[in-house]
């Protein structure tokens, strides 16, 4: 009963976020320097060439007028009509994105959180020595490396030296994504180096602290096996953490990817957001924002429900973590 | 726990061990296929278009005529043949059993639409006050179209070469389509498209020229970082890439396997606002032209001077005809000193100097003017933008400033719009009686060797007493070696229609 009620809480608060949201996301576009019309026309555009495009995408409204219509087409699943490329529909351009952003996603969790995990787990356990050195060292060193300067690195070795992943993730006319995984290695690799020193790091001290609680010093002393003990006892508790970090950073990775996608030319929500704030096209950077807040909200809910799951005085008290 | 860890991590080694040895390049194929990587991912509007997805527009759609590459001169497109007697009404014979892409054929009645959309005021037509000459259109048959002007105007025919005039089917309802489904009389027809991510042109079949195109497809991939661009060409997954830098251009010139081409040069129009000071004293522009070292300029944009890179302080580019050649003036600092101390400036000034940033020499130009005019006491004060933020904010309105012009073929048009006290986009603030009446008199004038001469007196003027330094710089393109027959007029319209794989 407790951890419903912090379910409908929780979600309650998640559509507030969301609406205050697509309100100020909104008004940020709106106060964004340039302009749309200026964009499509260039050079060349006159005053009337201007204000005739302008009315034409209704910019010369009232202010509330547009959002509730933005908000209200939203709302019934119209992303409307992009600015730059009149007469194509927003949804036609970005599920597409938005999907290949999930297939790079889910690429790169799958990279990077098994490996994360595993390693923290290891430099947990054997904390001080040799071996923990290692793991710590390589998780600072990828961790201090920006996304555009690992991308570059993966790309000379893999791309330029050995010629077996391809240089940029473009993906072929007449091809889909999946005819084409292999445009997937180089991006999800950037964003393991990223991420693996985050997480490994958490997983390590979180390790650290629950291979010390005396519940674990109990089960040893008692004789269990270590590896029961590590893998049935502590893990569980020492997993919380590092759910957080990477429930966190779920927003971030599908659709934050803005530079790892630029740099491999990835087609996903991180390059069109990139592309549309470039060419001011405004439903366009309202719908790639507002969709990027929204998995924000709904993974930060979920990480929030996950945590109240695995830790029991929140799941069964309704305390707050 | 400990399974599913386990199955995780042999699910991503055997993933990543596929993928990694899935190989690189697919097998080549059998037919003729062109890529190019095209950094403007914008679908085209003719009429509406800031005219930077030739390679789109110029594929899909067609013009009445159309230039040469080599040699400037037009030839007979849609448009067969052309007279005027009095420069005043023109007869246009149109090519007889062309098809849109559609299957409907194409009449006086598609050039007509045309030409009148450019006075729809709802639709804003970049070209409105251009073809605002036009005082009727007669179609006294489906292949004939007589344009009577209101006034004479001996190069009309090169108004319609201009990106923004291609011919449109009168069935095409635009405002309810927009551009979702390109369509034209143009040698490649849209097969797909993938809004921002790419395009495939297939061969039209019935394209009025049988043998052409050569190319059984045009893939065009939209890639907006140019450094992407350039490593899918380097890594063999295009064939062409337009518009690269020229730090790009010379790393390829250098490298086997490539080329690079320079089909044409572009204006960057160093406005001397005239209505303002400091420019507004004919000797602190003089003191500005007595600062440029051409020669510093060209190697700044990795050009070389007289081969890729001109200078000169009119508004013509040197490669035209009506060039005149005029001795240049050559870097004197101490004589630009003089000039400012005449004008009342003996410590030296600060003059605001607005740029587009992210346009191709926009930020080098502003960085080398800076250099070249500080040991004068010029002092310019860089204010650089993003481009649209420069034009709808700055452009025009600025002390000093560097723009991007396309080229005309006609040099007249562009007097006429950007030197003309009345110009639309005079972004120097020329208003000198004696530069309208030389202008007015070329746009009329019928008889060729008087029309030079007008442009002659007009260039001495400009260097005399100018508000423009023109920097011209090379529209560089770079593609494979095998890549032949790339053919690219000043019109910046590409004629992929030629172009062939060795």
């Amino acid at each position: 009963m407790e951890f419903f009620k912090r379910f409908s809480k929780r979600l309650g608060f998640m559509f507030v976020t969301l609406a205050v949201m697509s309100f100020i996301i909104f008004l940020l576009v709106e106060i964004m320097p340039g302009d749309v019309a200026q964009t499509v026309l260039g050079q060349s555009a006159t005053p009337e060439s201007l204000k005739a495009l302008r009315e034409a995408m209704g910019l010369n409204d009232p202010i509330m007028v547009r959002y509730f219509r933005w908000a209200g087409g939203i709302l019934k699943g119209d992303l409307g009509e992009s600015f730059y490329m009149r007469g194509v529909q927003i949804s036609s351009i970005f599920w597409r994105r938005v999907g290949h952003s999930i297939v790079l996603a889910l690429t790169a969790l799958l990279f990077y959180v098994p490996l994360s995990l595993f390693f923290g787990v290891v430099a947990g356990v054997k904390a001080g020595k040799f071996t923990d050195s290692v793991i710590s060292f390589f998780g600072l060193a990828t961790m201090a490396l920006p996304e555009f300067v690992s991308g570059v690195i993966l790309i000379t070795i893999f791309s330029v030296s050995l010629k077996i992943l391809p240089i940029t993730s473009v993906i072929p006319i007449g091809e889909n994504l999946w005819q084409n995984l292999k445009i997937l290695v180089l991006p999800a690799l950037s964003i393991t180096f990223v991420m693996f020193g985050y997480v490994s790091r958490m997983q390590r001290s979180s390790m650290i602290n629950v291979m010390n609680s005396d519940y674990v010093r109990a089960a040893i002393l008692k004789g269990m096996p270590r590896g029961y003990v590590i893998f049935r006892h502590a893990l569980k508790n020492a997993l919380l953490p590092s759910i957080t970090i990477i429930g966190m950073n779920m927003g971030w990775l599908f659709g934050g990817l803005i530079v790892v996608e630029t740099l491999f030319g990835f087609p996903g929500l991180g390059s069109l957001t990139m592309s549309a704030i470039k060419t001011r096209d405004i439903p366009l950077i309202e719908a790639c924002v507002l969709f990027i807040t929204l998995v924000f909200v709904v993974s930060t809910f979920i990480t929030d429900m996950l945590y109240a799951y695995l830790n029991p005085r929140i799941r069964f008290k309704g305390g707050e973590a | 726990m400990k399974k599913i860890l386990f199955a995780l991590v042999i699910f991503v080694l055997g993933f990543s061990t596929a993928n990694l040895f899935a190989g690189g390049e697919k097998e080549t194929e059998d037919k003729m296929v062109i890529r190019v990587a095209e950094q403007v991912p914008n679908l085209i509007t003719p009429g509406s278009w800031d005219g930077q997805a030739f390679s789109m527009n110029s594929s899909i759609y067609e013009y009445l005529l159309e230039m040469d590459a080599e040699t400037g001169e037009l030839h007979p497109s849609l448009a067969t043949e052309w007279s005027t007697e009095d420069g005043k009404v023109w007869t246009f014979k149109l090519r007889q059993g062309v098809k849109f892409h559609n299957g409907s054929s194409f009449t006086s009645e598609d050039v007509k639409f045309t030409l009148e959309r450019t006075q729809d005021p709802d639709l804003g037509h970049l070209k409105a006050q251009d073809f605002s000459i036009i005082e009727r259109i007669d179609t006294p048959d489906d292949h004939t179209v007589i344009i009577t002007l209101k006034s004479v105007r001996p190069t009309f025919m090169y108004q319609l070469t201009d990106y923004n005039m291609a011919i449109l089917s009168s069935e095409y309802d635009y405002g309810k389509l927009g551009e979702s489904a390109p369509m034209g009389t143009g040698p490649f027809k849209l097969s797909q498209l993938v809004p921002k991510e790419s395009a495939l042109l297939v061969k039209n079949p019935e394209y009025w020229e049988p043998s052409l195109p050569k190319a059984e497809e045009l893939r065009i991939y939209f890639v907006a970082d140019m450094e992407a661009s350039v490593s899918l060409l380097e890594a063999g997954q295009v064939d062409v890439v337009p518009q690269v830098s020229p730090v790009i251009a010379r790393r390829l010139t250098d490298a086997a396997g490539f080329k690079v081409v320079s089909p044409y040069q572009e204006h960057r129009f160093v406005a001397l606002v005239a209505d303002r000071e400091p420019f507004s004293n004919n000797d602190v522009r003089l003191a500005m032209k007595y600062c440029i070292d051409p020669q510093i300029l060209a190697r700044a944009c990795q050009g070389v001077l007289g081969e890729t890179f001109f200078y000169n302080e009119t508004p013509i580019l040197n490669r035209l005809a009506q060039f005149k050649e005029i001795t240049f003036r050559g870097r004197n600092i101490e004589k630009a000193k003089e000039h400012l101390a005449k004008a009342g400036y003996p410590k030296g000034l600060t003059v605001e100097l607005y740029y587009a940033s992210d346009h191709p020499y926009g930020s080098e130009l502003a960085q080398t003017l800076k250099e070249l005019a500080a040991p004068a006491g010029i002092n310019l004060d860089l204010k650089g933008f993003p481009r649209d933020i420069y034009l709808s904010q700055y452009w025009l309105n600025a002390p000093m400033s560097i723009t991007g012009w396309g080229v005309r073929v006609d040099p007249s048009m562009l007097l006429t719009l950007a030197y003309h006290s009345e110009g639309p986009w005079n972004e120097s603030h020329m208003n000198d009686t004696e530069v309208d009446d030389l202008i007015d008199s070329i746009a009329s004038e019928v008889d060729n060797a008087k029309r030079q001469s007008y442009y002659d007196r007009l260039q001495e003027l400009f260097v005399e007493r100018g508000t423009v330094l023109n920097i011209q710089v090379p529209y560089l393109v770079a593609m494979r070696s095998n890549v032949q027959d790339y053919r690219q007029p000043a019109t910046m319209l590409c004629q992929y229609k030629y172009t062939y794989i060795e």
